[in-house]
């Protein structure tokens, strides 16, 4: 699937009886960068959490490709790489085999990929930390972790909730370029956050969210 | 893939040792207390072991598989299970397979030192070994199971037990009737026959349910 349309429409979300998040509309296609920009609470989170498709919504679709990302026809979820604000990663066991650990949840990695994650560290310069446990890192450090399945991946659709978060600004700017790469290869980001990081990236939109 | 999988639980379990040892000495733990309560009395205890054996097997069952899913929902690895194109299924499946052999696999090597510690029969004890082997597996999938419905929950210590312990209620009634049965001097086979096929019934089709369970407790 190399040609991607995704549409939200009129999405809404409740959770236990709170209104989180009405009438959404999104329309985004391949190169396109998304940002979600808004307070606390507004319903970021939940947001991507229903475009990852494990949040149900209470009325509206998503749409890729004109197929409900719920239906079995959909090749959403092979399209899709979500980077939750919790990071994934399991404390006991190290940065290398972390990344080992969750490329096997990623089937466009593929197999025999030390060198893939050899690149991934080194790419948020973490491969000198590579046998640390989780455990022992830095908040910030355990974000790079977890990013650098970015690096590794192969999927078209990244859905990032606060990417930025206990990043310093050393990386950001690898993380920057990171999605312009991903952009050039017909790629679609979708991130939310409270630091507008979008000013060197082209094609960018933004969905501002309010309290409610 | 399978043998990353394989070797990230191992090396889990290797790592915290206590995850091992400590069901096993719970499981010493209880079954010594039976004999201080109830007093030295051979006749009785003869007759309650196999059942003392199985209700300590039972409760570390329950103190095994009642947080789980907890420490992975907490780091989100759940999210990245519920997102992947790969099937979870065999993930899960794997991931029951250990916990068995590490919380429950101990306990029946150790039988045959319990059998001589409280002068079961050789008949007996064999008997029980077999309902272990056979029973705890279901009693660990179905534990596992308790974890992943509750997950979503903030408190949910005691409400694990609550719901899933009349689930193993059916492994209880044909495990005892076997070890009846064997005391007795009566054939036992269609005990164990019925177990084995609540095994292949319960086993298999887990890791389905597992996935279906987790769906709902992360939606909430």
């Amino acid at each position: 699937m190399n040609k991607i349309e995704i549409s939200v429409n009129s999405a809404t979300c409740y959770k236990n009886n709170n209104l989180i998040f009405e009438d959404i509309n999104i329309e985004l296609k391949n190169g396109d960068f998304m940002l979600i920009i808004g307070p606390n609470g507004c319903g970021k989170t939940t947001l991507i959490k229903s475009l990852c498709g494990i949040q149900k919504l209470e009325f509206g679709n998503i749409l890729i490709n004109n197929l409900d990302i719920h239906s079995k026809n959909s090749e959403y979820i092979e399209n899709i790489i979500y980077l939750g604000h919790k990071n994934s990663l399991n404390n006991d066991l190290s940065v290398q085999e972390n990344l080992e650990y969750l490329s096997v949840f990623d089937s466009s990695v593929g197999s025999n990929n030390f060198d893939k994650i050899k690149n991934a560290m080194d790419y948020f310069n973490i491969y000198k930390y590579k046998d640390y446990m989780i455990s022992d890192l830095s908040e910030g450090n355990r974000k790079r972790t977890s990013l650098a399945r970015l690096v590794l991946s192969k999927k078209k659709i990244w859905l990032l909730d606060e990417p930025l978060s206990f990043l310093d600004n050393n990386i950001l700017d690898s993380f920057v370029s990171l999605i312009k790469r991903h952009q050039a290869n017909d790629g679609i980001v979708i991130a939310s956050t409270h630091y507008d990081f979008s000013k060197s990236i082209s094609n960018v939109k933004y969905l501002k969210m309010e309290t409610k | 893939m399978i043998n990353i999988l394989i070797k990230k639980e191992l090396s889990l379990y290797f790592r915290n040792l206590n995850n091992i040892f400590l069901p096993l000495i719970f499981f010493f733990l209880i079954i010594s207390i039976f004999p201080l309560v109830l007093g030295p009395e051979k006749t009785l205890f003869n007759k309650i072991i196999p059942g003392v054996i199985w209700i300590t097997a039972i409760l570390t069952t329950l103190l095994t598989s009642n947080n789980f899913f907890k420490e992975d929902f907490n780091a989100g690895i759940i999210e990245t299970y519920l997102t992947s194109d790969v099937s979870i299924e065999i993930v899960l499946f794997i991931r029951i397979i250990v916990c068995w052999i590490f919380t429950c696999l101990p306990i029946v090597i150790f039988i045959p030192i319990v059998s001589i510690l409280f002068d079961i029969t050789f008949q007996s004890s064999i008997v029980i070994l077999l309902t272990l082997v056979i029973g705890t597996p279901i009693l660990i999938s179905i534990g596992i199971f308790g974890s992943a419905l509750t997950l979503g929950l903030a408190k949910n210590n005691i409400l694990t037990p609550v719901i899933i312990i009349p689930f193993y209620i059916p492994v209880l009634i044909f495990s005892a009737s076997a070890i009846q049965s064997v005391s007795a001097g009566l054939p036992y086979d269609m005990q164990i026959y019925i177990l084995a096929s609540l095994l292949t019934l319960v086993l298999p089709t887990m890791p389905y349910l597992l996935k279906y369970t987790l769906e709902i407790s992360i939606n909430n």
